[in-house]
């Protein structure tokens, strides 16, 4: 039995899936002033529909980790960049950094070493800090000079945890990956005493199951792992809905899948069977960083959407003031249009009749209104589709061959999920003139994407023929080339390698592997070829698990 | 929708090359990448990436006369960086981005208005094709293209030779020292366009102080004194101290600082060859500086390998400064003298060489100074090469604006040249309907 908790902002499901098939689902309403509360009462319920809290493993797609931003609960941190020349980030970063001398250059030379008195003025100006992040341009071609930092800061200072650039991320994108260490630490000790909580709860309700966090990328990493990346455990809300749909609606066909919940509807794109990402990696709080996810857009449209009328204009403004008016709520919303409309079908009609009236100019009849309601609902969706679709399109591409032969994305149905998708997906895929489809269960994708999604994690490794190295930043290494002539092929061969160590060391499954990207240059000097770079990016395919043991 | 600073075409053209160790191959912009990647540039909020759009043959064709046609002359890639370069220019024109930088390979600045194969690593005319492509999509009358590449920019000075609405400046390193050996002082135009194109040809070994005096007492002064509606850069990278193929000693700051004061609408890449240790520090020093960004943190780790500048270069180029400047002055006497002494017709013959493919082509031009109008060109082309032989074309070409007698006697010209029967091709570049048409 696996058991997956989605806490979102309206709902916390749960969802037990044995053997492929969903076998317990529950919904309760979130406790916002304490994420906790509710995942146990959810656990709870479920242990109690299924008899038995034997599971396999629980996986738990939260939203604490967004909480702790939003809430600015975050710690204050020791935050030291190596930038070496180039443009200034100081002032784009989100606190003010150390600056710390040292250069790495694009090939993973080290110009010029970090100093370690830098480093001690770095200690007594953060004296206030526990928690540190480091990261250095180019780091992820030379690990040296952050891992020197790392040593004499733990030398120097009674530190509880520092997060490392290139470990957070082994792609190439300094601001990012600073961004990223930065809120790494920053959400680090918010996590553990969260992490913290529920090891305790659970082991207090005899639960021995092993603990997964959800990653926006759809994998899933073991929570003893999780407590030295926690920000990889953002946005997975959208994320397990997705996992939801490959679960439950495998398909290879292009599609467009929307989740459609409370205030907004999550919009993702699907291509030979899988979601697409977004490039370089999700924004937090504004500020990019290198964590990969999947290429989402939210429009703010859901259920419990407030409908007004605006100079004679029906309008849906993108917040949530309460529940339908049919289910007792005080404002109109989307939900009561749908009732309206017959396209759905719970609470009080004739209170949602009453709704549309609210709303209603001219004598419009509450039919009219609903309709109307609706129309615009769909409009806001569809807008929201063909602008992703415009973007995809516009996605840069580097080489001539992909320019001649543009992969334009030609969707040909829509996957629909969420407590409003009945509603509303036969109405977008009408308009655009597209088959659809409504995955039973829809209402608890998310639950259930995370019950099923694998443990997932991903490694760069970086071939210099001509310097004689080859590096793997996720594990802080640059070693000597074992042979000269290193091909692709080699490359590939050395990177699965490296790909199960740090699986092991991250306590994952190894599982089936995928080449993400791989690139292949001759290096060229005075007319002459005096070797490669190669560089290749190797991950744990994410997916689904189809075996209650596989994924543990 | 808010005006981003800077809209930036990268087109690293990965999967192109000349031949596999030619400069001008799939390793060119890796680092470059690796850079502009590594720094962030693409996440900055003033900074929009396009992606390239392909140009047309159309668009090619208002531009260039290929023998014996432009498809078989060019690759796919050839039509992703001039696409490239429309895309950026439209980004500009829409209002999409304040300036645009299209960061594109192959280059296209050595390509003339007749292509019989590449030369220069040039086979079709990149920053040519964007502005006919301004002009016939917007409008736009006068342009400005600075050429800030080490090579002198032949194929646009020949491109623009007869063109009064085109100011064409280009700095390099002198002929005699560099390929393709042209670019001195002395040409300076066609009679009617006496002045328009500018040539400051740069002692080896001309550093950031001396290329500044250039281009602070010359370069935008002439700039302000012509009013372009749109600056163009040709924004070559090979003045760079480490260029392998040239002798230059301009910085990284060098080319951002330049880059800051020129405030070029449209920045397009030429050459650069210096793959690892120049393009990766110039072009984010470019990029930074088109953005309105600091730029003065962007150092090469080599750069104490930079050569000084001589008092010899220096004085050198005080003295070439001031002698342009005084040329600038007397323009319109100039222009006044070159048309009288030419009288109806004004004519000039060349010889050109392909130093990629071997071909050396004559070329006879015969041009029309009309009173009333732009006039129109015609020219006799024949090339030879071990590996094509012998191919000949005669062409006639109307400019956009050309009165009626001149766009009947261009017609008129080429029917003759085809019934005398001395080429083997027979075209009218007809501007004035936007269509290339082979008699």
């Amino acid at each position: 039995m696996l058991l997956g908790i989605d806490v979102g902002g309206t709902f916390t499901d749960g969802a037990v899936v044995a053997d492929g098939k969903v076998i317990s689902v529950v919904k309760i309403p979130t406790s916002h002033d304490n994420l906790l509360k509710g995942i146990l009462q959810a656990i709870d319920q479920v242990v109690e529909a299924v008899g038995s809290c034997n599971f396999s493993r629980i996986a738990l797609s939260t939203t604490i980790v967004t909480n702790a931003l939003i809430e600015g609960t975050l710690d204050e941190i020791g935050l030291c960049i190596i930038p070496g020349p180039g443009m200034d980030i100081k002032f784009i970063l989100p606190i003010e950094p150390y600056i710390l001398s040292g250069y790495i250059d694009h090939r993973g030379r080290e110009v010029a070493s970090p100093a370690q008195e830098e480093v001690q003025a770095a200690c007594q100006h953060f004296a206030a800090c526990k928690v540190f992040a480091v990261s250095g341009k180019f780091s992820v071609r030379n690990p040296s000079g952050e891992l020197s930092v790392v040593a004499w800061i733990e030398k120097q200072a009674s530190v509880e945890h520092i997060t490392v650039g290139s470990e957070v991320s082994g792609s190439l994108n300094f601001l990012r990956r600073t961004n990223s260490a930065y809120y790494n630490a920053a959400v680090w000790r918010h996590f553990n005493d969260f992490a913290n909580a529920v090891t305790a709860a659970l082991e207090a309700r005899g639960i021995h199951a092993p603990v997964y966090v959800l990653k926006a990328d759809g994998g899933t990493l073991p929570l003893l792992t999780a407590r030295n990346y926690p920000v990889e455990g953002i946005f997975t809300g959208p994320a397990a809905s997705v996992l939801g749909i490959m679960a439950m609606h495998p398909t290879k066909v292009p599609s467009v899948s929307l989740d459609i919940g409370g205030t907004t509807t999550d919009i993702a794109l699907w291509q030979d069977g899988v979601p697409l990402f977004t490039e370089g990696g999700v924004k937090v709080n504004g500020h990019p960083t290198a964590l990969r996810g999947f290429r989402l857009k939210s429009v703010g449209v859901g259920g419990d959407s407030l409908i007004c009328c605006e100079e004679g204009q029906i309008r849906i403004k993108p917040m949530r003031l309460g529940p339908a008016m049919a289910v007792g709520g005080l404002h109109p919303t989307v939900a009561d249009a749908m009732i309206v409309a017959e396209k759905s079908h719970f609470g009080n009609v004739n209170l949602a009749i009453d709704a549309m009236k609210r709303v209603a100019t001219h004598g419009q009849t509450p039919l009219e209104v609903a309709n109307l309601v609706l129309h615009e609902a769909v409009r806001v969706i569809c807008h929201g589709i063909k602008e992703m679709l415009v973007e995809q399109a516009a996605e840069p591409v580097y080489c001539v061959k992909d320019i001649v032969h543009d992969r334009k994305l030609d969707i040909k149905q829509i996957i629909g999920v969420g407590g409003c998708a009945a509603g509303l997906v036969p109405l977008v895929a009408s308009k655009l003139g597209l088959a659809y489809q409504l995955p039973k269960q829809g209402m608890v994708a998310n639950a259930i994407g995370a019950a099923v999604a694998r443990p997932t994690v991903d490694i760069t490794l970086r071939v210099d023929t001509v310097e004689g190295f080859y590096t793997v930043a996720e594990l802080g290494i640059k070693k000597k080339l074992p042979w000269q002539n290193f091909t692709l092929a080699d490359a590939k061969e050395l990177a699965e390698e490296h790909l199960a160590k740090l699986a092991t060391i991250r306590g994952i499954p190894l599982g089936e592997s995928e080449m993400l990207q791989s690139e292949e240059f001759n290096v060229i000097q005075g007319f002459t070829t005096k070797g490669k770079i190669i560089s290749c990016r190797l991950q744990v395919k994410p997916g689904v698990l189809f075996n209650d043991k596989e994924g543990v | 929708m808010d005006v981003k600073k800077l809209g930036l075409v990268f087109f690293p053209a990965f999967d192109w090359a000349i031949s596999s160790t030619h400069p001008e191959r799939e390793e060119r912009l890796l680092y470059t990448r690796d850079q502009i990647i590594e720094e962030g540039l693409l996440d900055l909020p003033n900074i929009r990436e396009y992606k390239p759009t392909m140009a047309t043959y159309q668009d090619i064709e208002r531009v260039h006369i290929g023998v014996p046609d432009i498809a078989s002359l060019i690759t796919d890639a050839h039509l992703v960086s001039a696409g490239g370069a429309i895309t950026a220019a439209d980004g500009v024109m829409r209002r999409e981005v304040e300036r645009a930088f299209a960061l594109v390979r192959p280059p296209g600045h050595h390509a003339m208005r007749v292509v019989h194969g590449t030369r220069g690593f040039c086979a079709i005319n990149i920053e040519a094709i964007m502005v006919e492509h301004l002009r016939k999509a917007y409008g736009v009358r006068k342009v400005a293209i600075v050429d800030t590449d080490v090579h002198h920019g032949d194929g646009t000075q020949d491109i623009f030779y007869h063109d009064a609405d085109t100011l064409f400046i280009s700095f390099h390193q002198d002929g005699r020292t560099l390929y393709p050996g042209t670019g001195f002082t002395d040409e300076m135009g066609s009679p009617m366009a006496m002045g328009t194109t500018i040539n400051i040809p740069l002692p080896p070994g001309t550093t950031d102080e001396g290329l500044h005096e250039v281009l602070d007492h010359l370069i935008m002064p002439i700039l302000a004194d012509f009013k372009p509606d749109i600056i163009i850069n040709s924004a070559g990278q090979d003045n760079h101290y480490s260029d392998p193929l040239a002798n230059m000693a301009i910085t990284a700051q060098g080319y951002a600082r330049l880059a800051d004061k020129l405030k070029a609408d449209i920045g397009v890449l030429e050459g650069g060859y210096s793959i690892e240790s120049a393009l990766p520090y110039v072009n984010v020093g470019i990029i930074l500086a088109m953005a309105g960004l600091d730029y003065g943190k962007v150092i090469e780790p080599d750069l104490h390998k930079c050569p000084l500048q001589t008092r010899a270069v220096k004085n050198y180029i005080n003295h070439l400064v001031k002698e342009r400047q005084e040329m600038w002055a007397k323009r319109e006497k100039l222009k006044g003298e070159a048309v009288a002494k030419a009288g109806d017709f004004w004519t000039r013959s060349r010889s050109i060489y392909y130093d990629d493919s071997g071909i050396e082509e004559q070329q006879i031009e015969n041009l029309r100074l009309c009173p009333k109008c732009s006039g129109y060109l015609t020219l006799g082309t024949e090339a030879r090469a071990l590996s094509f032989g012998y191919k000949s074309a005669f062409a006639a070409v109307i400019s956009r604006e050309a009165c009626f007698p001149c766009r009947q006697s261009a017609i008129d010209a080429v029917h003759k040249a085809k019934r005398q029967g001395k080429y083997q091709q027979y075209y009218i570049q007809n501007k004035y309907e936007d269509k290339l048409e082979k008699i």
